[in-house]
């Protein structure tokens, strides 16, 4: 074969593929383009490439240049056109096989329990007002539960059927616990967390307890047996109601993401004297938040504080009625289904 | 209580709006739940807290009121006429349940005729909802609203022998009430008997057989005060909750039992005529004495954070029946009136003195020092924990601490003493499915059963890819009496399979402490399949368990497709964590990656393996990946898995040479085979 038919032959396949890619309208065409053109073994440039050997020896290296040019042109060729398809639409017709709206791949971050969530928040707002967390023994005997807290034997609170009072399995001479002297069970509010840290610790103490808490109410609508509470102790010299008040208002301001009014109003509970109630107001009407008040001298007395140079306030909160006003849970026993469906509204 | 508006007129003049009132009473102390309008009236429902038995009649309510606006107090000051004859000569009062009575008084109406009551009282008593009986029944209640002390009339014909005998329940006594239905009663009640059988369950309820009736002529009134712990237990075992034993189990006042006494026998006289006798039974130990109470009045300052004018506090307190014995400047002494009894120390008498003066007067904005708090580090790792499950997919539960005996025995890896065993159990906690299981009365050991249960309800309910864990206290008992063992613990139940879910737990691991690194051990628990199961160690310690759930617990927890768990200890994570990582410096020179494939028998672990390739390598070895395992029987052989992993060589301080590479890899040809047998493939 003649130099001049070689190249010849090699521009005319130039510009074959050179068409051929640019009028391909979509990525199956210009793959089918590229099998007939460039194929490793049976593409055309490939074939062309074996009449090489028929040029004549002197000439072998002008073919070998232009050879190598040509593949060149048709490669970029092929990659121009590669680019003008993938980026479709910017000169190219759209590739309507492309859905962009088809859903992306199903990645499903898991859900925090809103129980969780309204703990971590509480939490979050109690640790900003300067108070720490602190855990205690949820199964707790009678004493941190009712007898340092100013709960008298004879309070309804401590009824054995209003308790879940603990014995060991298997014991003898039928140990119930619930009349032995310092009986175990399972803690009916936070409250007893305070007695322990201020047992252990002393003041000023400024600390956050939350957790589970049981009473057997039977489960329904409102009621579960096992619910959680967030406590909140604050012991001092000269600590006072004006300070509860201050501290409540900040915690519920916060909570609700915009300033609220607090009321305090006159209650009772054993382990604190005076004790209140407090209310924040929102959408027209007074809430209940929780019970709060100024830490009974006898609480105090018990954990060895001196009840005439320290003074302080505690409040408890019930997790689960700020949990389901906030989200609008209608029936507390689903918070304890977990239906998957229901966790991953939160 | 419910109080009524005209009722309460009786006592005080209500110049205030309704709403005015309302609010103060709100404020003071007795929360305002709602009013109905009755008739002309207004029923008012107002939340008395348990140690204001004082307002659970109008007079206490009053009385507040009358504190609150300044206003005068009127209190009637019954003195019926009586005649000659004297209760003593007629009737008798023995109490031989001390502990259960403390006073018992008694006065005797001769001659009424039982008929309507006036109809101003069955106006008052309809507002409160109190159904009408006749003028003598009516009148009791009428008191009790009016004052808070529970009375009953008996007919005296009915009582034996005229003889009151207040005595303890026998075992197997039975009584009918005047709800007609019949008790049984039990020791530790107290009766109110003639000298043959019980007339009345004291403080709860009247007798069927001595209630007046329209042929009752001669009435005996009793106005006592019973043990409040007495009277609740009672009421409760017996499910026989009345107003009387509501009002006897907030302690009401011992004192006010002759005024009571007279009131309602001046009322009586005044409707149902006949003749009162002179004098009146009163048995039992005085009321006890009460003791003077110091106010400093810097504790008010000091506990309300508001300064209230002295000039204020003794005139509230003596608003409120408390008698003045002296004052200073610094200081009031008072003695609380009888139907406080809940007055005892200065700080009772702060709340007093502050609840009038209005709490809305203490400030909200006051300067709280400030103080720094800080984050517990099993509060971090739990959030660290909750950050990797919630990225991994995994949902969060919540469930109950108490569990049905079945799954309590389900899986106890951590503990083989037997549960602690709660007195009640929790109702309404189980779904209808599983209310056969058993009583939920035994603390869980471990969480697991409680997460199995969940991924049931979810299969029910066809939810897909469930992926759950909770993080939560087991208990696990003690000896004697110390406080049980209350330890966290994570566990997960998972759709995905076996190495999906224990690349969790790595995650995890590698989370809080990028060194450490998890083994697993065999591990023997009914609840997991005998070979796809493991114990989780770190170092040291064990970490906890992981296993897909075996067939027969399948069928068990009621599962319709696989399930893989796990259950590791916090408290061993905690310890292991390092919340502040250190920096290594990486090298700057090429890694050499090399893959092998190997074959041996199928008993050959990974972790040997592993632990193998590592032996010898030195400092070199940057990392070994696993990467599949394949079976061929025709070209290996039975027994035989063909092992592929890759292996990353890097120096710290040149780019390694093929001479270098190729000697290390050696040296783990070398050693696999000597170790494992192994036979390196092409």
């Amino acid at each position: 074969m003649s130099i001049e038919l070689f190249l010849e032959q090699l521009e005319a396949l130039a510009q074959e593929a050179g068409k051929a890619f640019s009028e391909a309208a979509d990525p199956d065409q210009l793959d089918l383009a590229r099998v007939e053109f460039l194929g490793a073994k049976k593409g055309r440039l490939k074939s062309l490439q074996k009449n090489m050997g028929a040029v004549p020896g002197d000439q072998k290296k002008t073919a070998g240049m232009k050879l190598n040019a040509v593949k060149n042109l048709i490669q970029e060729a092929f990659e121009s056109a590669q680019s003008r398809l993938s980026s479709a639409g910017s000169d190219g017709q759209p590739d309507l096989k492309f859905d962009a709206t088809l859903p992306g791949e199903t990645f499903h971050v898991g859900r925090l329990h809103p129980i969780t969530q309204t703990i971590n928040e509480l939490k979050d707002i109690m640790g900003r007002l300067g108070f720490t967390p602190a855990d205690g023994p949820e199964i707790e005997d009678d004493y941190h539960n009712f007898e340092a807290l100013n709960i008298p034997r004879a309070h309804p609170a401590r009824d054995p059927l209003d308790n879940f009072y603990l014995s060991v399995a298997e014991t003898t001479s039928g140990n119930d616990s619930a009349l032995s002297g310092n009986p175990l069970l399972l803690r009916s509010q936070t409250s007893t967390v305070q007695i322990r840290v201020m047992e252990n610790t002393q003041p000023p103490v400024r600390i956050v307890s939350l957790g589970r808490v049981y009473r057997p109410d039977t489960a329904d609508w409102s009621h579960y047996p096992m619910f959680h509470q967030i406590e909140g102790l604050m012991v001092d010299e000269n600590v006072s109601l004006a300070d509860l008040k201050t501290v409540l208002k900040l915690f519920a301001s916060n909570y609700l993401g915009d300033e609220v009014p607090v009321r305090i109003r006159p209650s009772f509970f054993p382990f604190t004297e005076p004790s209140v109630e407090a209310d924040y107001y929102w959408d027209g009407k007074w809430v209940e938040f929780g019970g709060a008040g100024i830490v009974d001298p006898n609480v105090l007395r018990a954990v060895g504080y001196d009840p005439e140079k320290v003074s302080g306030f505690a409040f408890g909160l019930g997790i689960e009625r700020l949990c389901m006003i906030r989200h609008q849970i209608t029936d507390i026993r689903y918070l304890f289904t977990n239906d998957t469906r229901f966790l991953h509204q939160f | 209580m419910i109080v009524s508006w005209n009722w309460l007129t009786e006592y005080v003049d209500l110049a205030m709006t309704h709403d005015d009132l309302v609010d103060r009473l709100t404020m003071s102390g007795l929360n305002h739940e709602g009013t109905d309008l009755v008739d002309k009236d207004q029923a008012i429902d107002l939340e008395v807290t348990s140690n204001r038995a004082d307002c659970l009649g109008h007079i206490g309510v009053a009385r507040e009121i009358a504190a609150l606006y300044e206003i005068p107090l009127k209190i009637p000051d019954p003195q019926p006429a009586t005649c000659s004859d004297s209760v003593s000569q007629f009737c008798s009062v023995e109490i031989e349940a001390e502990g259960a009575c403390e006073r018992y008084t008694a006065r005797l109406i001769r001659g009424v005729k039982i008929g309507p009551s006036p109809q101003w009282m069955q106006e008052r008593l309809k507002s409160l909802g109190i159904g009408i009986v006749n003028n003598v029944v009516d009148a009791t209640n009428y008191v009790m609203f009016e004052c808070g002390q529970p009375l009953h009339a008996f007919d005296f014909s009915k009582i034996q022998d005229g003889k009151i005998i207040v005595r303890e329940a026998r075992a197997e006594e039975t009584f009918e009430a005047i709800d007609h239905r019949t008790y049984q009663l039990a020791p530790g009640m107290c009766v109110i008997a003639d000298s043959e059988d019980a007339v009345a369950l004291g403080g709860v309820m009247g007798g069927a057989d001595s209630e007046v009736s329209e042929a009752t002529v001669d009435v005996l009134i009793e106005a006592a005060y019973f043990d409040p712990l007495t009277i609740r237990s009672a009421a409760r075992k017996l499910k026989l909750h009345s107003p009387s034993s509501f009002r006897f189990e907030r302690n009401i006042d011992s004192e006010n039992l002759d005024w009571a006494s007279r009131r309602v026998c001046e009322l009586i006289l005044e409707s149902a005529g006949g003749e009162l006798l002179e004098g009146v039974i009163d048995v039992g130990s005085p009321p006890p004495s009460r003791e003077s109470i110091n106010l400093r009045y810097r504790q008010l300052q000091r506990l309300l954070g508001i300064e209230i004018p002295i000039d204020f506090v003794a005139p509230t307190l003596e608003k409120l029946g408390l008698v003045i014995e002296s004052s200073d400047e610094n200081s009031v002494t008072a003695i609380a009136p009888s139907w406080r009894k809940d007055l005892t120390r200065d700080v009772d008498l702060v709340e007093e003195v502050g609840r009038i003066y209005g709490f809305e007067k203490i400030p909200d904005d006051v300067n709280v020092p400030m103080s720094a708090s800080y984050r517990p580090k099993a509060d971090r790792v739990v959030d660290k924990v909750r950050n990797v499950l919630t990225a991994a997919g995994f949902d969060e539960a919540v469930t109950p601490s108490l569990v049905p005996q079945p799954w309590s025995d389900a899986f106890t890896p951590w503990c083989d003493s037997p549960p602690l065993i709660s007195s009640q159990p929790m109702l309404g906690v189980l779904e209808e499915y599983s209310h056969n299981i058993g009583t939920v009365n035994l603390l869980r050991r471990s969480l697991v059963p409680s997460l199995l249960e969940v991924r049931r309800i979810n299969d029910y309910r066809s939810n897909v890819n469930v992926n759950l864990f909770e993080t939560a206290k087991v208990y696990l008992p003690s000896d004697g009496n110390a406080i049980p063992d209350q330890p966290m613990k994570l566990a997960l139940v998972s759709h995905r399979d076996f190495f999906a879910v224990k690349g969790v737990v790595e995650a995890l691991v590698r989370e809080l402490n990028p060194l450490a690194a998890v083994e697993v051990k065999k591990c023997d628990e009914a609840l997991l399949d005998a070979s796809q199961s493991g114990e989780f160690w770190l170092g040291e310690q064990r970490l906890g368990w992981i296993g897909s759930v075996s067939e027969s617990a399948k069928k068990q927890f009621g599962l319709r497709s696989a399930a893989v768990v796990v259950e590791v200890d916090l408290r061993v994570l905690e310890h292991q964590t390092q919340l502040i990582a250190c920096h290594a410096n990486q090298s700057p020179f090429p890694p050499v990656s090399r893959d092998f494939n190997f074959i041996m028998d199928d008993e050959v672990r990974w972790a040997s393996l592993e632990a193998t390739i590592r032996s010898e390598s030195g400092p070199l070895l940057e990392s070994v990946r696993y990467l599949e395992t394949f079976r061929d029987e025709t070209r290996d052989g039975p027994g035989k898995k063909r092992v592929l992993f890759s292996v990353v060589f890097r120096s710290n301080e040149a780019t390694l040479t093929g001479a270098q590479a190729e000697e290390l890899c050696n040296r783990i040809i070398a050693n696999c085979t000597n170790a494992h047998e192994a036979t390196l493939v092409g």
